[in-house]
């Protein structure tokens, strides 16, 4: 039993920071949101260099053959920095998928493709439902010669403007499955929508009949169900990462600026109001902590609670945060409310993470009915 | 980072697991007697003062196999054992602020439960302002007498010893005046009165002293170190029994989803409604979170460090935690909730309540209002978090003038 990490663990998470806090400045994060890609391509190969684009594939595709409690570190690194661009997207939801259910072909041409960060990834996992359970997914698939021909909607797809390939699930005479799809190919059309958060980027994606070729298929026809959940549990995990980041870098403003601000002739840390205030967001943050590296172990190791473990980090972590950033503009005050200020890009990735990949109510359902049929 | 446990220790909780199966009374031990010959069990079977040195009557074991012990008899609900106070502060407090001749003559027989302790902190002045307590210890030659009055003692009416922190210095800053005794509690100048609470038991006790005696052998640590070793022994009540607790929450919570089958609203299973669901969802989530914080506590007291004002985070969430648990258990269960008798057996709850009588739902739920309160108010952990580890600058403060 060791719920702390090691030396090795220790020196990848320094080395994140060290590279965010030199090439991910808010600077460099404001600059991104006036951007029209919205993220720079020169940090992109930093991080390819790093080998944080394939950090959990295995050395065979060119990644570095690390777990999830590595990615995990590394997201939080990026929700600290409000870090803007694809990399979950391209190698969770995009890695993950080839990864978990992929064909040795499909792995050997995206995987190292990921690694390098020659190609982008995304995936497109909402509707026009809320949530996004696989099993209401009603984008369908029809058999089109060799290949297939796909139609539906899906809503915020993550950096999809950027993206060579979008995995999107849908649905067949053999169930759900998912498919490598061109978002620029014929029958699809992109639209970006703006979100709040300028550091995410999301598009609608229509697919009219879109055609893909046998080897779009990813894992069995009917099979896609499985992959997407394991998917989900580990975007969830990732997302609640970075919105920890985010977080924790709230807090240490609100510390910081509670230790020099003075009102009535005093620090305004001395105040109880404050202070007491800063104790419960960090015990929000430790909490989600414990939450977010229990997950990424779970998942990692195959533990029998792995899967509620997941919905445990991101219903916990997604309220959390969203209380932790909140309450760091309130001990600002009107500064904090400053599109100058930082707060509000932490307070922004920190809320467009809630809702993805699940918000809190649908974890806590899933978590219902676990408890549900074990006690 | 690693969160299975080690065969060995995999092997340390099967056999504590057996021996649990093979021993737990099949009723509950309900007079002091009957906890007595328990406790006197547990002790043989060597699971009390598991971390205390092997010298004195204890196991010498590590952290990992003292919570696995608590955590097995949380799930066995096995009995706790008696003297909790002796064994969860007194007896770690002689353990490292001791000299030889009192450990060797104390710690035995905490263990045997022979001799029963009460700790004598609270005052009715000086709750959460516990340095600022009026009881008096007045030097005498070869004794100390001590006047004054305690309140809030647990195990009070059936104690033979008390951990006192007394005033020896009224003329020094109050943090440096307090030090700290063990004091019979069976002499004519020592008046204990149970104190009954708003579950309607009486776990307290007010403690009054009228020229109580104390003998100077009976002095632990220096003259005026009082202050200093209460706060380690504050810390000696969190930690270690981290994971029993939330596996007794946890087998209660079982308890309430199986009630949430039964009970129904609207003409359905209240199981079946999102709301309760998304409560129960909610609360499962928060209760594992504080299981992840055990672990980590875990993991830094097998490494030999101490939490130090780590542990007023723990402690201040999962006494929060309890408040909120035992809230949805209320809602959940409605007037049921309430029953302190008369409950259907699937909708009743029976826990420990370390007076010899079982706990219900209703009881649970006005004992979740202690945890807040006792060892240190949230209120106080917060400004220890602020300060100690936020390093929030304090707040000027009418009784730290001169004080620094």
């Amino acid at each position: 039993m060791n719920f702390s990490f090691s030396d090795d663990q220790v020196l990848l998470k320094n080395s994140a920071r060290a590279l965010l806090d030199e090439h991910c400045k808010p600077e460099h994060v404001r600059a991104m949101m006036d951007d029209k890609t919205g993220y720079g391509e020169p940090l992109w190969g930093e991080m390819a260099k790093l080998g944080w684009l394939g950090l959990p594939f295995p050395e065979q595709y060119g990644g570095a053959g690390l777990g999830l409690v590595e990615l995990a570190l590394i997201h939080e690194e990026m929700g600290r920095a409000a870090y803007p661009g694809p990399f979950l997207a391209s190698v969770v939801l995009g890695g993950f998928p080839i990864l978990l259910g992929g064909s040795a072909a499909q792995k050997e041409k995206w995987l190292p493709a990921i690694a390098s960060g020659r190609a982008r990834l995304s995936a497109a996992l909402q509707e026009d439902r809320l949530d996004c359970d696989p099993a209401g997914v009603t984008t369908t698939a029809a058999r089109a010669g060799d290949g297939w021909a796909l139609t539906g909607v899906k809503r915020f797809v993550p950096w999809a403007h950027v993206a060579d390939a979008l995995l999107v699930p849908a649905r067949g005479p053999e169930g759900l499955s998912l498919f490598l799809v061109d978002p620029k190919g014929a029958g699809a059309a992109l639209k970006p929508v703006t979100g709040m958060d300028l550091t995410t980027r999301w598009s609608e994606l229509r697919l009219d009949g879109a055609r893909v070729g046998a080897d779009a298929l990813v894992g069995e026809a009917g099979g896609g169900g499985a992959i997407l959940e394991s998917t989900l549990r580990r975007a969830a995990v990732c997302a609640s990462a970075e919105m920890l980041g985010a977080a924790r870098r709230s807090l240490d403003m609100a510390v910081g600026y509670a230790k020099v601000r003075e009102q009535f002739g005093q620090l305004i840390g001395t105040f109880q109001a404050i202070r007491h205030k800063c104790a419960e967001m960090l015990m929000e943050v430790e909490n989600s902590h414990s939450a977010v590296y229990y997950a990424a172990w779970a998942l990692e190791a195959g533990a029998e609670d792995a899967a509620v473990a997941a919905s445990i980090c991101k219903s916990y972590v997604s309220e959390s945060a969203r209380k932790v950033c909140g309450e760091a503009i309130q001990v600002h005050g009107g500064i904090g409310f400053t599109w100058e200020y930082d707060l509000h890009l932490y307070f922004k990735r920190a809320k467009s993470l809630e809702v993805q990949f699940g918000d809190a109510e649908y974890h806590r359902e899933l978590i219902a009915r676990h408890v549900s049929s074990a006690s | 980072m690693d969160l299975n446990y080690s065969p060995e220790d995999v092997a340390y909780r099967k056999q504590v697991r057996t021996w649990l199966e093979q021993n737990v009374p099949s009723s509950p031990p309900r007079t002091l007697e009957e906890r007595k010959v328990w406790h006197r069990k547990l002790y043989e079977g060597g699971f009390l003062g598991m971390g205390w040195p092997k010298e004195y009557g204890g196991q010498g074991a590590r952290p990992m196999e003292q919570a696995i012990v608590a955590d097995e008899m949380a799930r066995a609900a096995a009995p706790a054992p008696t003297n909790g106070l002796g064994l969860g502060i007194v007896g770690p407090t002689i353990v490292v602020h001791g000299n030889e001749w009192q450990k060797k003559r104390f710690l035995q027989k905490i263990l045997t439960a022979e001799e029963m302790w009460c700790q004598l902190y609270s005052e009715p002045n000086s709750g959460s302002d516990l340095a600022s307590l009026k009881t008096s210890a007045e030097d005498k030659g070869d004794h100390f007498m001590v006047n004054g009055q305690k309140i809030w003692t647990s195990g009070g009416k059936v104690a033979d010893w008390g951990l006192l922190l007394a005033r020896t210095d009224p003329k020094v800053p109050k943090h440096k005046g307090i030090t700290c005794f063990l004091m019979s509690m069976r002499q004519p100048g020592v008046e204990v009165r149970p104190l009954k609470q708003i579950t309607g038991s009486a776990e307290f006790c007010e403690v009054f002293m009228t020229n109580a005696r104390v003998e100077k052998e009976n002095q632990i640590g220096k003259l005026g170190e009082g202050w200093a070793i209460a706060n380690t022994t504050l810390g000696y009540e969190r930690g270690g029994r981290s994971l029993a607790r939330i596996s007794g929450y946890a087998a209660q919570y079982h308890r309430l989803v199986g009630a949430a089958k039964k009970l129904t609203r609207n003409g359905r299973p209240l199981m079946e409604s999102p709301t309760v669901r998304q409560r129960l969802g909610k609360i499962w989530a928060d209760l594992e979170v504080e299981r992840y914080n055990a672990l980590r506590v875990l993991t830094q007291l097998e490494k030999g460090e101490h939490p130090g004002a780590g542990g007023s985070l723990t402690k201040l969430s999962y006494s929060e935690f309890e408040k909120r648990f035992m809230e949805v258990a209320q809602e959940i269960l409605g007037p049921y909730g309430q029953l302190t008798d008369g409950a259907p057996a699937e909708l009743a709850l029976e826990i420990d309540t370390a007076v010899g009588e079982m706990g219900t739902w209703a009881y649970g739920f006005l004992w979740s209002r202690a945890g807040t309160i006792y060892a240190g108010s949230s209120e106080i952990q917060k400004n220890v978090i602020g300060e100690r580890i936020l390093g929030l600058p304090k707040e000027s403060r009418a009784d730290r003038g001169g004080a620094r």
